[in-house]
This record gives structure tokens, C-alpha cells and sequence, in this order.
């Protein structure tokens, strides 16, 4: 709807699974827990890190429904041990 | 015979039975009961059942506009679906609200407020900045990355089920705020 009057969009988001389902014109990936796509509470500068990253991807996005990897880990080990309390978190609420 | 007194107002069932205990003794009809209690299983009955599957749904119109000019001449707005305000900002009203917010660009125009219902929610609270980089994109604008911001970003929220409304009236409504802002990018953050 918004490419339709004329302005590119670019999606920047955590949930691989889903931006891949939905397929919108441009995606970024950041493998970041949900709800923490632009770093921790309060690190401002891993907020402009990941934009940057996300603006310096856009020249190469050249077909619709692209899906781009940010290379964003949440810790500096590449640690996935997030996942388990990412999980229980969503669990939580039901 | 149907009670109708409250004590002091007060519909607590519990304070509803204790007068009519008493009205009852007074009259010899003791352990009769006169007003159904609240039923508490159907509605824990109700709130446990499973929810329906969610779906998702993609735009039944696609479109592809390329990127016509570099970041750094580019006017660059955000979009969240985090359902997120100024304090000052009527609230969203979970979970089907189909409204948008106009948010200051300025990180100085006062603090946010999410109103999104999900559970992830916990932590946003904490710095909303961590899923709507108003304060990070100003930065970029101030240092040349980007061209500008526009006066205001856009929040709605996100999860609304009425797929068919969210196409035809609220994604027009929010192009068009794009538009008239003379916006070259939209970033979009899900929530």
C-alpha cells in the first residue's frame, strides 16, 4: 500500500519465520529476541549500529520480497542461550 | 423476593450474601437464597479455551517502488506496529483498535508509552527506544546518514486480527500521512 504511492519500505524485524511467510517488499532480519529489535534497554549506539546496517542494505535489495541478514547477534559469543527465556516469556502471557 | 440492597454501594457478591444472610435471619428463612451467585468456571472456562490459530495474512495488492535516492538524501520515517504514544496521546484500546498516533520525531517531545497487550512487553517498557529508535534515527539525520526525519513517525497496533480493514483503511490513511510528509523511506518495526 505504501510502495503503491510511491515510497519504498523496508521492514526490520526479529521473526525470521514470519517476514519470510509475509514476504513484504524489503526485510531485514536482526537476530535479536523479540521486542528488542534495536539492542538492549538503553544502548543508544547498538540502535544506530543496527540502522545503519539496515540503510546501508538497501541498494542490495533488487528483487520484491527480498529477506536480508543484518549479521546482528544478541550477545558478542553468538549465544543462544536467550532462547529458552525468550521462550517462557511468550509462554507466559497466554 | 429479590434482594436489591448494597452495602454502601458495594455489588461484591460476598458482601451481597452476607445481607442477605442477615435479611433472611431476620425473617426465619435462613440458608434460602435469593440472588445467583457470580459463576466463576464459565468464565475460567472461557479464558483458558484455546484461542483460534492466528493467521497471517499478506497484502492481497503487492507494489515495489525502488529506492530513488540515497539514504542520505532521504527523508526516513518510522512505523510501529507497537501500538505505542506519548503519555499525553489518547490510548490505544487493546486488542482490535485500528487508530494510528502521530509521534514527534523529536526525541524531546516527551516519553512514550507502549500500549501493545503481548507479553514481550516487559522489557520495551524499560526503554521503548529498543523497538521505536526515534532518539538513534535523529542521530543519524544530525550526523548525515540520513537526510532528515519527518515532523512526526507513525505507530498502530499490532496483532489486529481485521485484516480487511487494516488494508483498506488503515494502511491508506497512514500512505497518505506519508506522502503529505514528503517521506522518501518507511522503515517499519513489528512489534
Amino acid at each position: 500500500m505504501i510502495e503503491g504511492r510511491g515510497i519504498p519500505t523496508l521492514v526490520i524485524g526479529t521473526a525470521h519465520d514470519i517476514m519470510s511467510r509475509v514476504a513484504p517488499p524489503r526485510a531485514a532480519f536482526v537476530d535479536h529476541p523479540v521486542g528488542r529489535t534495536f539492542g538492549p534497554p538503553h544502548d543508544r549506539k547498538r540502535g544506530e549500529i543496527i540502522l545503519t546496517r539496515a540503510l546501508a542494505e538497501l541498494p542490495k535489495f533488487t528483487d520484491p520480497r527480498e529477506l536480508r541478514d543484518l549479521g546482528c547477534a544478541w550477545t558478542p559469543d553468538g549465544s543462544r542461550a536467550w532462547e529458552e527465556e525468550l521462550r517462557a516469556e511468550l509462554l507466559r502471557d497466554r | 423476593m429479590r434482594a436489591s440492597a448494597y452495602h454502601n454501594g458495594c455489588e461484591n457478591s460476598h458482601c451481597r450474601a452476607a445481607l442477605i444472610g442477615a435479611a433472611a435471619s431476620r425473617i426465619g428463612l435462613e440458608r434460602r437464597i435469593y440472588l445467583m451467585p457470580f459463576a466463576y468456571l464459565p468464565v475460567m472456562a472461557q479464558s483458558g479455551a484455546p484461542k483460534p490459530p492466528r493467521v497471517l495474512a499478506a497484502p492481497t495488492k503487492t507494489a515495489w517502488q525502488p529506492i530513488a535516492r540515497p539514504a542520505s538524501r532521504s527523508r526516513v520515517a518510522l512505523l510501529t506496529s507497537a501500538a505505542l504514544r506519548l503519555a499525553d496521546q489518547a490510548p490505544f484500546i487493546p486488542r482490535e483498535d485500528l487508530s494510528y498516533r502521530r509521534v514527534p520525531s523529536d526525541p524531546a517531545a516527551g516519553a512514550i508509552v507502549i500500549d501493545h497487550h503481548s507479553g514481550i512487553g516487559r522489557v520495551p517498557r524499560q526503554d521503548p527506544e529498543i523497538v521505536f529508535p526515534r532518539t538513534a534515527l535523529a542521530e543519524l539525520a544530525a550526523r548525515g546518514v540520513i537526510g532528515s526525519t519527518p515532523p512526526c513517525h507513525f505507530s498502530f497496533m499490532g496483532g489486529v486480527r481485521r485484516h480487511q480493514e487494516i488494508e483498506s483503511e488503515l494502511a491508506p490513511a497512514l500512505a497518505d500521512e506519508l506522502a503529505q510528509a514528503q517521506v522518501d523511506l518507511a522503515l517499519l518495526v513489528p512489534y
